[in-house]
């Protein structure tokens, strides 16, 4: 006989052993089960497994438990920035730290080269185009005083002129 | 948000409020609420009692230092069972890499510690007890971290699908799909303790 509940049974009998069923819906499920030789056995493990799980007990919490984590909690205000800033790589296993610890090295050492640099650069090249603009605004000079010179010359009939 | 507001939500997203506001009190309450869930749930989920009291302080810690940009956009408890997942699944891959399974195949080194009741059993009767607790706990360590996770969510913390999706970061149909498979893996291993 093929059982109506074959796609759903998973839901519903994970559900049954759990108490999860409204009553109505239980009972309809029992009497299903009485009949389908498919579904009786998982039914059956699944109850076996919920009262299995129930003979796990946890251990009980060790007593000094919430002292430890006030202190923690306290010993957490009263960190400095630098410990605030490693706190969080202290509790890492080694091998996933120190690819990290090496890239913040890293990006520290870059941080810094281009503080150092980054300023001292732009006024650097700012002294070269200054520079360049003033050799040219001279030779200008120069030249335009060369013509002047030699409009002068021609005016006044000096030899260089001619 | 406000306290007000935070109320609609659930009350322990209420008292994070307060905490957020500086009420030290409120993260008493707490931790005196789901102190022992937490603790549970990751010593379940990793079978190692020290191990999972250290990582429930982790948890507690996360927690009150997160209280400043706290935003009460899921139940407290979906949040605070994500940081506890989050933490101990973490924990147990960098054991399984550091170590392989082979902590999973030790002898019971770790049990939970007895517990003491007028009624005594014998010596027979805890032996039993003993050998049908370490066998459930292997068949709980021998599924996949995620399918275990929800299967704990489900079984001891009376989580809905929809929760426990919210805490694994997955759909309402995988966390489904993962209990399903974990059950029948379970059935597999424990139906026989039905005649026990």
């Amino acid at each position: 006989m093929n059982c109506p509940m074959e796609d759903r049974r998973p839901a519903i009998l994970v559900a049954y052993a759990a108490g999860e069923l409204d009553r109505e819906t239980a009972s309809a499920l029992e009497r299903h089960l009485a009949d389908c030789a498919a579904c009786r056995p998982v039914a059956a493990g699944q109850a076996a497994v919920w009262k299995a799980l129930d003979a796990w007990e946890a251990p009980s919490v060790s007593p000094d438990f919430d002292r430890r984590l006030y202190r923690r909690i306290d010993e957490g205000a009263r960190l400095s920035w630098w410990e605030r800033l490693t706190r969080p790589f202290r509790s890492m296993p080694l091998r996933q730290a120190l690819p990290l610890t090496a890239v913040a090295g890293l990006l520290l050492m870059a941080s810094l080269l281009l503080h150092r640099t980054g300023p001292t650069a732009p006024v650097a090249s700012q002294h070269e185009v200054v520079g360049a603009n003033q050799v040219e605004s001279t030779l200008d000079d120069l030249d335009l005083l060369r013509q002047l010179s030699t409009a002068d010359s021609a005016e006044s009939g000096h030899p260089d002129a001619m | 948000m406000g306290v007000a507001a935070a109320a609609t939500l659930d009350y322990d997203a209420e008292l994070m409020l307060r905490v957020k506001e500086g009420d030290g009190t409120s993260f008493g309450v707490l931790l005196e609420k789901h102190r022992a869930s937490v603790i549970h749930f990751v010593y379940r989920l990793v079978q190692e009692q020290a191990v999972a009291e250290e990582l429930a302080q982790e948890v507690f810690l996360r927690v009150y230092r997160s209280r400043s940009s706290y935003a009460p956009t899921a139940k407290f408890k979906t949040w605070l069972f994500r940081i506890a997942t989050h933490l101990a699944l973490n924990w147990l891959r960098d054991e399984r890499h550091a170590r392989g399974q082979e902590r999973l195949d030790d002898g019971p080194a770790d049990l939970p510690a007895r517990q003491i009741s007028d009624r005594r059993p014998s010596v027979e009767q805890e032996m039993v007890r003993e050998v049908k607790r370490e066998e459930i706990r292997r068949a709980v360590a021998a599924l996949p971290e995620k399918q275990r996770a929800a299967v704990l969510m489900h079984k001891y913390e009376e989580m809905e699908y929809t929760q426990i999706a919210k805490v694994l970061g997955c759909s309402d149909s995988a966390v489904k799909s993962l209990l399903f498979r974990a059950y029948e893996t379970l059935r597999a291993r424990l139906a026989h303790m039905e005649a026990t």
